[in-house]
C-alpha cells in the first residue's frame, strides 16, 4: 500500500534538496495505487476561507463517488502563494495533478509548459460554446485549450441606497455622473467613492476598466491611460476619492463601504456574502461608462499539469465538475457566478438582483490576456496610478513613460 | 609544548613502543571523532544552506525561465544576468532605499536600545516585568508586527493618528504608509520597534560586565554622571556596541517580510527595498536568472559585515 500523504510529506520536507539528489522524479513516479485501480489525484487551490469549505468537501465527496477510481487529495494555499508554489513545485518536482488558478495567472503559466494541452479532450467534449466568451477565451492560448473556467466574476458599482436617497441622486451611469455623484456624497469622514488602487494585481484589476472605458487598452496607454488617470486624479483632488486607496485591498474597500465610510464602491460579487450579513441597504449597477462600457473579468480556471501521470483521470474530474447538476449547487455554495451562459437562468444568480446584475455584465467583461510580459506591464500600470493619486506625477507625463514600459514588457520576451 | 622525540634520541628503536598516546595522535583521533559528530550537522547545512546557495549561483549565470523549469535547457549566459540586474534603474533605487532603511533603523534602534539598557541596568520596581514585556516586540513574527503597524498607522482608524489628533491639531494626523514621502519612515518606525529589544538586551548584558567599582572610584574622584558615562561606560561598551551594530546590519539589510506586509513595496516604489525588489523579480516577473543575480548582490552587504564581525571576534579572542 502506498501512502501518498507520507510521500508528499517527505517531498515537502526534502524540498529543493530532494531535487538536488535527483529524487524528485523517482518519488513522484509512484503515485498510483495499481492493485486496486484507484488513482489519487492531488489538487491545489487558494480557496482558504472557511465559508468555501463545505462546497469543496461536498464536491470532492461527489467526485470520489461518481468518477470511477479517483481519490482526491486537496491542498490549499493563500491566494498570493499558489502561483509561487507552482513555480517552486516545478523546481522540486512537487506539482499537483489539477489546480484551480486565477485567470490572470494564465499569462505567466501558459507559456511555461507546465499546463497540459487539453485541446483534443475539449473538442471531443464539445461544450465550448456553452461558456461566456471572455472566460472561455481566457483559457485559450496560441490555439490550445489550457484549461476550463471554474467560475467567473467582474466588477460593478455598489451604492448605499439610503445615502443616495437622502442626497437625492440616482446611481451614476457615466463618468460625469460618477464624478458629480461622488462629490455630492462626500461629507466629513465619508468619501463618495471607494476603490482599490493597491500596488498589486488587485489594484490593476480595478483600474483597467477605466482605461477600457476611455476607449483605450494597454497598447494605447500614452493617450487613454492619461485620460483615465486624469479622471481619477480629479476625484482625489475634489476629495471624493481617498488618496489612501493606494493602500487598500478590495477587502479594505468593502469594509469602508459596509461601515458607511464610502457611499459608492467598485467591487466584485464575492463581497455579497459579507454585505448581506449586515443590515446595509445597497444596490448594484454596472460600472459607469465613458466612451465604452467595460468591466474586468475575474475568476478562476481549472488546469491540469503537464507533469501529471493521470491526465485522463484528471480530465474526467474536470468534465464531471462542469455538469450542470454538479456545477450549480457548487457555485451557489461558493457564492460565485457561473462561466456558463446556459446556467444563467438557474441558481441564486437568477433570483438575486445583485448577482443578476453581475451576471449581466459578464458578456462585456474583458480578460487580462496579454501574454508572458503582463506581470511587468501590470506593475507599470499600478505604479503609474499610485504616482498620480499620491500627487507625485502628472497623468500625462506618467502615462507617456508608462506606455514605454508597457510596450517593452509586452514585446515578446 | 612537549614533543615525542625522547625515543629517537635514546636509540630505543626496536623495543616495543609505548602506546601511541602522543598529543598529536590524540588530537587526530579527537578531530576524527569531532568530524563524525558534526557530520549530521554538516549534511544538514549542506542541504539547507550550501545547496540552495550554490543552486542560486548556478541560476545567476544561466538563462532560467519559467518554461525551462520543467526539464528544459537553460543555456549558460555568463554575467549577462548580473548586467541585466545592475542595468535596471529599479535595482539602484532599491539599493538606495535599503541603505536608508538600514541606516535609519540602526541609528534609532541603537540609541533607543542604549537608553533603555541604561534605564534597566539600575534596579527599580517592576524592572523584570517591563523588560520581558519589551521583549514581546522582538518575539512577535514580523508578519504580525507589520500588520499591527499597518493598522496603527492608518489615517482613519489608526491608533497612532488618533493619538496625534488628541494631542495636537488635526493636521498632525497623516497617513504615513500611503504617502510616498513618509512610507519609508513608517516602515523604519516599525522596524525600530521590532529591533529595540534586541539592542537593549545585548547592550544590557554589556553594561553588566562593567565593573561597578570603576564608577564608584570615578564618583569618589568627583566625576559627575555624564562624565562617568562618557569616559567609562562609552569606551567599555565599544566592543559590544560594534557587535550589536554589525548584527543589526546583517539582520536589517535583508528584512523582507515586515516591509512586504506593511506596504508591499509601495506606494509607487517608495519602500521597494532590495529584498522586495528581488522578490518581485523572482516571483512576480519570473526572471529567475536576473533575480538570482540580484539576490547574490543583496547578499554582499551582510556577507562583508559578517566577515568583519567574525574577524573581529577572532581578534578579541586572541587579545583576551
Amino acid at each position: 500500500m502506498s501512502h501518498p500523504v507520507d510521500r508528499r510529506g517527505l517531498l515537502r520536507a526534502a524540498g529543493a534538496g530532494a531535487a538536488a539528489l535527483g529524487l524528485g522524479s523517482a518519488l513522484t513516479s509512484c503515485g498510483s495505487d495499481k492493485e486496486s485501480g484507484t488513482v489519487t489525484l492531488t489538487w491545489w487551490d487558494y480557496f482558504t476561507l472557511d465559508n468555501f469549505q463545505p462546497a469543496f468537501t461536498r464536491l470532492i465527496k461527489d467526485i470520489e463517488a461518481e468518477v470511477p477510481g479517483v481519490r482526491i487529495e486537496r491542498r490549499t494555499f493563500p491566494f498570493a502563494d499558489l502561483e509561487r508554489q507552482i513555480t517552486l513545485g516545478a523546481v522540486s518536482g512537487d506539482l499537483p495533478d489539477i489546480a484551480i488558478v486565477d485567470n490572470v495567472s494564465m499569462n505567466s503559466l501558459a507559456g511555461s509548459g507546465l499546463l497540459a494541452d487539453l485541446t483534443e479532450r475539449v473538442e471531443a467534449w464539445g461544450q465550448a460554446d456553452q461558456y461566456y466568451k471572455g472566460p472561455w477565451d481566457g483559457c485559450q492560448v496560441d490555439g490550445k485549450s489550457l484549461g476550463i473556467p471554474n467560475n467567473s466574476n467582474c466588477l460593478a458599482l455598489y451604492y448605499n441606497t439610503r445615502m443616495l436617497d437622502s442626497a437625492g441622486v440616482e446611481p451614476p451611469t457615466t463618468w460625469d455622473q460618477l464624478a458629480d455623484t461622488a462629490q455630492r456624497l462626500t461629507s466629513g469622514e465619508r468619501f463618495g467613492l471607494a476603490m482599490s488602487a493597491i500596488r498589486t494585481e488587485e489594484g490593476v484589476f480595478q483600474f483597467l476598466p477605466f482605461l477600457w472605458q476611455a476607449g483605450g487598452d494597454l497598447d494605447t496607454f500614452a493617450t487613454y491611460g492619461a485620460t483615465a488617470l486624469a479622471f481619477l486624479d480629479d476625484l482625489v483632488a475634489k476629495g471624493s476619492l481617498s488618496e489612501q486607496c493606494v493602500g487598500w485591498t478590495q477587502q479594505d474597500v468593502n469594509t469602508r463601504f459596509v461601515n458607511g465610510r464610502a457611499a459608492l464602491q467598485i467591487n466584485g460579487p464575492w463581497q455579497l456574502p459579507t454585505i448581506k450579513k449586515t443590515d446595509l441597504e445597497y444596490g448594484v449597477v454596472a460600472l459607469p461608462r465613458d466612451k465604452e462600457a467595460a468591466t474586468c473579468l475575474g475568476g478562476e480556471n481549472w488546469v491540469v499539469m503537464a507533469s501529471s501521470d493521470h491526465q485522463d483521470k484528471a480530465w474526467q474530474v474536470l468534465e464531471y465538475t462542469q455538469r450542470p447538476s454538479v456545477l450549480v449547487p457548487y457555485l451557489v455554495a461558493l457564492g460565485n457566478l457561473p462561466a456558463r451562459e446556459d446556467l444563467a437562468d438557474t441558481g441564486t444568480w437568477s433570483s438575486d438582483p445583485a448577482l443578476r446584475l453581475f451576471l449581466s455584465q459578464l458578456p462585456l467583461a474583458r480578460p487580462r490576456q496579454y501574454g508572458p510580459g503582463y506581470a511587468d506591464a501590470s506593475q507599470a500600470v499600478a505604479e503609474a496610478e499610485q504616482s498620480v493619486l499620491t500627487g507625485t506625477a502628472s497623468p500625462t507625463a506618467v502615462a507617456r513613460t508608462t506606455a514605454t514600459k508597457i510596450d517593452k514588457a509586452l514585446e515578446d520576451r | 609544548m612537549r614533543r615525542p622525540r625522547s625515543g629517537l634520541r635514546s636509540g630505543h628503536r626496536s623495543g616495543p613502543r609505548p602506546r601511541p598516546r602522543s598529543p598529536v595522535s590524540l588530537d587526530a583521533r579527537r578531530r576524527r571523532a569531532g568530524y563524525l559528530f558534526s557530520l549530521p550537522g554538516l549534511v544538514f547545512l549542506a542541504l539547507v544552506l550550501a545547496y540552495p546557495l550554490l543552486y542560486n549561483v548556478w541560476t545567476s549565470v544561466h538563462d532560467v525561465r519559467l518554461s525551462e523549469l520543467l526539464g528544459g535547457s537553460s543555456p549558460f549566459v555568463g554575467l549577462d544576468n548580473y548586467r541585466t540586474a545592475v542595468d535596471d534603474p529599479d535595482f539602484w533605487h532599491a539599493v538606495r532605499l535599503s541603505l536608508v532603511f538600514t541606516a535609519g533603523s540602526l541609528l534609532f534602534q541603537f540609541t533607543i536600545g542604549f537608553a533603555l539598557a541604561l534605564l534597566f541596568a539600575r534596579p527599580f520596581p517592576f524592572n523584570g516585568l517591563l523588560r520581558s514585556l519589551l521583549l514581546v516586540a522582538w518575539l512577535l513574527p514580523p508578519v504580525v508586527s507589520g500588520t499591527l503597524f499597518r493598522w496603527m498607522l492608518d489615517q482613519d482608524s489608526g491608533a497612532y493618528n488618533a493619538l496625534l489628533r488628541a494631542v495636537g491639531p488635526d493636521t498632525l494626523a497623516h497617513d504615513w504608509l500611503t504617502d510616498p514621502g513618509t512610507a519609508l519612515a513608517g516602515v523604519i518606525l516599525a522596524n525600530v520597534w521590532v529591533g529595540v529589544p534586541f539592542n537593549m538586551l545585548l547592550l544590557l548584558v554589556g553594561l553588566h560586565t562593567i565593573d561597578p567599582e570603576l564608577h564608584e572610584a570615578a564618583a569618589l574622584d568627583g566625576a559627575n554622571a555624564w562624565q562617568r558615562f562618557r569616559w567609562i561606560t562609552v569606551p567599555l561598551m565599544r566592543p559590544v556596541s560594534v557587535t550589536v551594530l554589525l548584527l543589526g546590519l546583517v539582520y536589517t539589510f535583508k528584512v523582507f517580510d515586515l516591509v512586504f506586509v506593511m506596504t508591499g513595496g509601495g506606494p509607487v516604489d517608495a519602500t521597494s527595498v532590495l529584498s522586495v525588489h528581488v522578490y518581485e523579480v523572482f516571483f512576480k516577473f519570473f526572471r529567475f536568472g536576473e533575480g538570482a543575480a540580484a539576490g547574490l548582490l543583496l547578499l554582499l552587504v551582510p556577507l562583508v559585515a559578517g566577515v568583519v564581525y567574525v574577524r573581529r571576534l577572532r581578534g578579541e579572542g586572541e587579545t583576551a
